[in-house]
């Protein structure tokens, strides 16, 4: 990797540093707008409350200059589909055209995220890209919903595209749009969300055409130059002042859903000057279950990661990609190739993935490093509801605690490092309207949080009545309940997930892979969220604040003795 | 006479408007220790200045409406009560567990906010309502008695009661405060239910939370005002200004005190929305640029648009507001070089200490303020009616420092490139405003006032294509106008909460005729007869299974049809402006009746100025150089001394005691009968 221009220069194309300010910031809000159509006119219920949707402007070469915060697992992983899109069609693509793309295989990191894309031409050359990622409610496959551990190659996960065009020259191709939507079990559903995805993104590159009018390409082409020059030289600022040396992280999933458990996700980090190397080559191969990652979401959780860790902001871009390399080895679980499934790779392979490069980062740049957070493990009920409709219910809520760091406690209740604190939890109310459920409790889990100088965030306990006439189906895909979320530093790890069934007094536990899980009124599912890691000596932490948690009911007296000494 | 008094972080604003229709304004310093200090000295100043004794003035009074910042300070401050809170058993942690979220997502190193009420004070009692409102287990006295009991001995000073599912089956929370008031503990009580009727009890609890925190704080300061103002002469009740934009008398409000979190912000939209009425403007956008952030809200046929949610940091409150989204931007917005080179703006702010590097109050570091006193656009003299002198001297120092020279540029374009990325940031915040209602901003007419707005808003009405821009004469006192715009207002919701092909015959009717009395009844409490009441009835809809609901403006005929495809029509209309489609055939689901009843004041009339002649230079006072990509004399002119019907060419500058106003090139301005400028464009 080459050197890059010193901070505070002006950026060659000779743009006017007051052009390229407001440039940026009118990239910025053209994402945020594309973003803001999307919630507006998505169409499924799942996708509206959950907004699991993200928008890039990038630029002819497929460099995201500017991103709308929403689910940052999308943002790395962007530039790989747009690449794919943009190579298939090369020579080929005109105003008004949306390229279409949702294989893993081509760039993109799980079925259910369908990327769409259009460009922005000026004097006859694709000077831009405005691109929009949604995650689909369905997109086919042996499971309703998408994350079926059963699946065993990638065709069992749903509808494979490829690059394709959704639309030529501003004409809509009906005949592709249906055969997309019939491949899902909620037609009607994809079409609206598909639909929504387009219109966003066309008005998206209506924003942006009026930019080139306004300061014509020469200037924009200046101003791409600089944004990204800057993205880079404030990534390269920061890893600077980071400790350089090789640091190894390994991480461990539960359950590499084919039978291993505690499966190292191992990274070497090598910090030089100010570059850094980030190297999977030692992670385990590929295997046949839906824990796979393709390289695109592997990258993704890379930018994830130094994103938490950097303090600046507008280091967002790919700019700053450039100052690390990111070394994988084909046919690796962290690098896949056809035909195994992936589907797992956003949620459960992807915070292993990031907590194993977290783990380097600590030891390069320790005030910045972060203990552990609960990782995802969801579940979905299908079944009849009081009318005799059918349901599927996601569990959304007690996302578990987040880790600690140098100066704070963890967030209580935030959960899964690759989205923490996203979408709202529905309420206990709606969702005993609307299901045959009651829930008996929600309240805080006690000694969840591993104890430390700065302790972990709590997780809660769920407990949720079966009320139904008929018997339900409980599948489960998650992670998180062999493997507690890490501490640092001297903290303890947090409390791992438990969740159980509770029926006629007996406990079944409920595993991160068991599907097709029947369930019968009077059964009491009892969801213990895992606890956020800790973060230094807990002998250190003030005897103030352990006196606290004590009368707060955080921890217990046992805990408050043998963890703390108090 | 009409009275009102906004206090503000700085100023307290008190504006008279007296039978003919004239207006008189006076400023004084807030006295945030005991805000009615600066109260009663700013009206004694009015007094003063009007040749009378506050007693007379306050006897005069015919209306008195005053909005503060105390129950906000006490929130924002974390000052509030000692709340204890009575929950369901099993469920006592929701405040702490919140909904999952957190505000800014990317930190993940921020202090967790601890909730209002700590975890020793929130406690379950055994008791239990169902989905439907059948009562799965009575309410456990015995229990609630040795808890009630516990709490006062752990020094509570206000109570939040808050069950699930109340708002279907309230009895066992008012059973709650009717053992409070047996047992003979006067205490600060607010129930979930009655501060909001609607499914979600998280939001119940939040905002009943936030309600019971402030409440005693607000109690304490309105109850004392209104005494001093009482035994100062006033003899009409003392109306304390909310967050809807209406007012209610001082007992009502200090019950629903989380009504008046964001009144200040409320009285400005309205004031948008009463001269929007005057010009007759069926869409206008205000923006209310101060020191720190710009409020921004948007005016459809007349009326500020409402929410229903508003976020304090991590503290959530749902109650009905106008919309007013504050972005952060504002004359005291920080710029700097990013850790790429890069201008940028914010989100730090010199505030109002040590302020703008030419305060010379001790800053150092460049702000918007800084840029604009460069520029030429702010004179340093007229400052806050010289109250404050500039430095200009200062301000290019800072930049010079901070940004022209590590940029390689000069001062000026420096400066320039920092007026420029506000307006971009301004802009862009108002073209968000505009598409998240699923508008344009083009069909609005831009609204400017506050201290920092006039400087930019023609270049802001630029950069979004629109074709007007008003600024009001009395843009620094605003809110304080607003006040007096507004009528007395109570909001009143019941839960439905069923699909509408389930809805008896006459169902919502009987639903908005029990909300429509309980309003009406509350209204002519205080005096208003029925021909000055003001209904407006919603309902909250969606489809089943979705989050969100829109509102559906419900017309008092609808309520007589037997069938209930009006509300089909209905539902389907406003979803469609938000959301640009509707799912066909399937039926929406009505969570809530909410119903809005005015007691209408006597309408506002200001008394017009007459008109002039155009030639606008008898209120010339000189000129000044001003910096628009190159140097350039433009003529300035004494707002105060603008007459309507005056014409201004772009460029040129207004200045007042309060703000300035550019005009630039190709821009003209033209004064109107209430004294307010409009600027307009030539065709490009």
């Amino acid at each position: 990797m080459s050197a890059t221009s010193p901070v505070g220069t002006r950026p060659s194309a000779g743009v006017h540093p007051m052009t390229l300010a407001v440039v940026r910031y009118k990239l910025l809000a053209v994402a945020e707008e594309v973003v803001e159509m999307m919630i507006r006119t998505c169409f499924s219920p799942l996708l509206n409350q959950s907004r699991d949707f993200s928008a890039v402007v990038l630029d002819a070469r497929s460099r995201v200059l500017a991103q709308a915060e929403r689910v940052p697992i999308h943002m790395g992983a962007m530039p790989f589909a747009m690449h794919a899109m943009h190579q298939a069609f090369a020579g080929d693509i005109h105003e008004g055209d949306i390229l279409m793309a949702n294989d893993p295989y081509f760039g993109g990191s799980h079925l259910p995220d369908i990327t769409l894309a259009t460009p922005v031409l000026s004097g006859g050359r694709i000077r831009l890209w405005v691109a929009n990622r949604a995650h689909q409610g369905d997109i086919g496959g042996i499971s309703a919903g998408g994350y079926s551990p059963q699946a065993r190659e990638i065709w069992h996960e749903g509808l494979r595209i490829p690059p394709i065009k959704l639309a030529e020259r501003g004409v809509l191709r009906e005949d592709l749009l249906r055969l997309i939507c019939e491949n899902s079990r909620k037609p009607d559903d994809m079409r609206g969300d598909l639909m929504a995805q387009v219109a966003s993104i066309t008005i998206g590159a209506q924003r942006l055409q009026a930019l080139f009018e306004r300061y014509g390409a020469e200037q924009i082409e200046g101003c791409i130059a600089g944004i990204l020059d800057a993205g880079e030289a404030s990534m390269r600022a920061q890893i600077g002042r980071w400790k350089p040396g090789r640091y190894t992280g390994v991480s461990y999933l539960d359950d590499d859903g084919v039978g291993n458990q505690n499966v190292p996700i191992t990274v070497h980090l090598t910090v030089e000057g100010d570059h850094a190397v980030v190297d999977f080559t030692a992670c385990p191969d590929q295997v046949s279950s839906f824990m796979n990652s393709p390289y695109a979401n592997t990258a993704a959780c890379v930018n994830v990661a130094f994103l938490y860790v950097s303090d600046d902001r507008q280091a967002r871009n790919e700019g700053s990609a450039r100052a690390i390399t990111i070394r994988t080895r084909k046919g690796s679980i962290v690098d896949c190739v056809p035909p195994v499934p992936v589907t797992g790779c956003t949620t459960l392979t992807g915070s292993v993935i990031i907590e194993a490069l977290l783990r380097a980062m600590e030891q390069a740049a320790p005030e910045g490093s972060l203990a552990g957070f609960a990782r995802r493990f969801r579940f979905v009920i299908a079944g009849k509801d009081r009318d005799g409709q059918d349901y599927i219910w996601h569990y959304f809520s007690n996302r578990g605690g987040a880790g600690g760091n140098a100066r704070h406690d963890g967030y209580t209740n935030l959960g899964v490092i690759h989205n923490p604190g996203g979408s709202p939890s529905p309420s206990i109310e709606r969702t005993e309207a609307g299901f045959p459920f009651a829930i008996e409790s929600y309240e805080l889990r006690v000694d969840s949080a591993g104890a430390g100088r700065r302790r972990g965030g709590l997780g809660g306990v769920y407990v949720l009545r079966y009320e139904g006439e008929r018997d339900a189906i409980l599948n489960a895909a998650g992670e998180g309940v062999i493997v507690p979320p890490y501490g640092v530093d001297g903290g303890d790890p947090g409390a791992p997930h438990d969740y159980r069934i509770v029926r006629n007094g007996t406990e079944m536990a409920i595993g991160t892979r068991d599907t097709g899980v029947r369930i019968t009124r009077g059964d009491r599912l009892v969801c213990k969220a895992a606890g956020g890691g800790g973060y230094g000596d807990p002998r250190e932490r003030e005897r103030e604040l352990v006196r606290r948690d004590l009368e707060y009911g955080y921890v217990s007296r046992e805990a408050a003795r043998s963890r703390y000494g108090y | 006479m009409r009275l009102s008094v906004d206090v503000g972080g700085t100023f307290t604003d008190v504006v008279a408007i007296d039978e003919n229709g004239d207006l008189h304004v006076r400023k004084a310093l807030s006295t945030p220790h005991d805000q009615s200090i600066g109260v009663l000295d700013g009206i004694a100043g009015l007094s003063r200045q009007l040749g009378t004794t506050l007693e007379a003035l306050l006897a005069r009074a015919t209306l008195f409406i005053h909005g503060t910042t105390v129950a906000t300070n006490l929130l924002i401050e974390r000052k509030g009560a000692r709340v204890g809170l009575v929950t369901t058993e099993g469920f006592r942690d929701l405040l702490e567990i919140r909904e999952g979220t957190k505000a800014d997502r990317y930190d993940l190193r921020e202090a967790f906010p601890q909730p209002l009420v700590p975890r020793p004070l929130r406690r379950g009692v055994p008791e239990r309502v169902r989905w439907d409102g059948a009562v799965e287990k009575p309410l456990d006295e015995t229990a609630l008695q040795r808890v009630l009991r516990e709490l006062r001995d752990q020094g509570v000073d206000a109570l939040v009661i808050g069950f699930l599912n109340a708002h279907r089956n309230p009895s066992h929370e008012i059973a709650v405060r009717e053992l409070v008031e047996q047992s003979g503990w006067q205490t600060y009580v607010s129930l979930g239910h009655e501060i909001l009727a609607q499914e979600g009890e998280y939001d119940r609890l939040s905002t009943a939370a936030v309600n019971s925190y402030v409440g005693p704080g607000l109690k304490r300061y309105l109850d004392n005002l209104a005494l001093r103002l009482l035994s100062s002469g006033l003899r009409v009740p003392l109306m304390s200004m909310q967050s809807t934009g209406g007012a209610l008398p001082v007992d009502q409000s200090v019950r629903h005190a989380a009504g008046a979190l964001t009144s200040g912000p409320a009285g400005g939209a309205m004031a948008g929305a009463f001269f929007a009425r005057q010009y007759g403007e069926q869409r206008m956008v205000t923006y209310d640029m101060g020191g720190t952030s710009t409020d921004i809200c948007l005016i459809d046929g007349g009326r500020p648009l409402e929410r229903q949610k508003t976020d304090f940091g991590d503290v959530k409150v749902v109650a009905p507001t106008l919309d007013v989204t504050a972005l952060g931007a504002g004359g005291g917005s920080i710029a700097k070089l990013d850790h790429g080179g890069i201008l940028d703006l914010g989100p730090e702010s010199a505030g109002a200490r040590p302020g703008p590097a030419c305060y010379q109050q001790g800053g150092v570091l460049p702000t918007v303020t800084d840029a604009n006193v460069v520029l030429g656009y702010i004179s340093p003299d007229t400052f806050l009616g010289g109250r404050m002198t500039l430095s200009r001297d200062l301000a290019v120092a800072a930049i010079r420092k901070h940004i022209a020279e590590p940029l390689g540029v000069s001062v000026e374009e420096a400066s320039y490139a920092i007026n420029a990325l506000a307006n971009a940031r301004i802009a862009e915040g108002i073209r968000a405003a505009t598409v998240r209602r699923g508008r344009d901003p083009r069909d609005y007419a831009l609204f400017s006032f506050g201290g920092a707005g006039g400087v930019h808003a023609d270049m802001v009405g630029r950069e979004l294509l629109i074709p007007k821009i008003v600024i009001p004469r009395e843009a620094a006192v605003l809110s304080a106008l607003g006040f007096l715009s507004s009528d007395i207002r109570h909001d009143l919701s019941a839960p439905v909460g069923k699909p509408a092909p389930r809805l008896e015959p006459g169902e919502l009717k009987s639903v908005f005729d029990g909300l429509e009395a309980r309003g009406r009844a509350l209204l002519a409490a205080e005096g208003f007869a029925s021909d000055r009441v003001r209904l407006v009835r919603m309902l909250d809809c969606r489809y089943h299974r979705q989050v969100f609901s829109v509102e559906v403006p419900v017309e008092a005929g609808d309520l007589e049809r037997s069938d209930d495809a009006w509300l089909v029509r209905k539902f389907e209309a406003s979803y469609r402006t938000l959301y640009q489609h509707v799912h066909e055939d399937v039926p929406g689901f009505v969570d809530t009746c909410r119903i809005a009843v005015f007691g209408m004041q006597p309408p506002l009339v200001l008394k017009e100025r007459p008109a002039g002649a155009t030639d606008a230079s008898p209120a010339c006072r000189g000129s000044r150089r001003v910096y628009l990509q190159a140097w350039t004399q433009a003529p300035v002119y004494w707002f105060d001394d603008l007459l309507s019907g005056m014409v201004l060419k772009g460029p040129a500058l207004v200045d007042s005691a309060s703000t300035s106003v550019l005009v630039v090139a190709g821009s003209t301005a033209v004064i109107d009968p209430l004294g307010s400028i409009h600027i307009t464009r030539e065709r490009e």
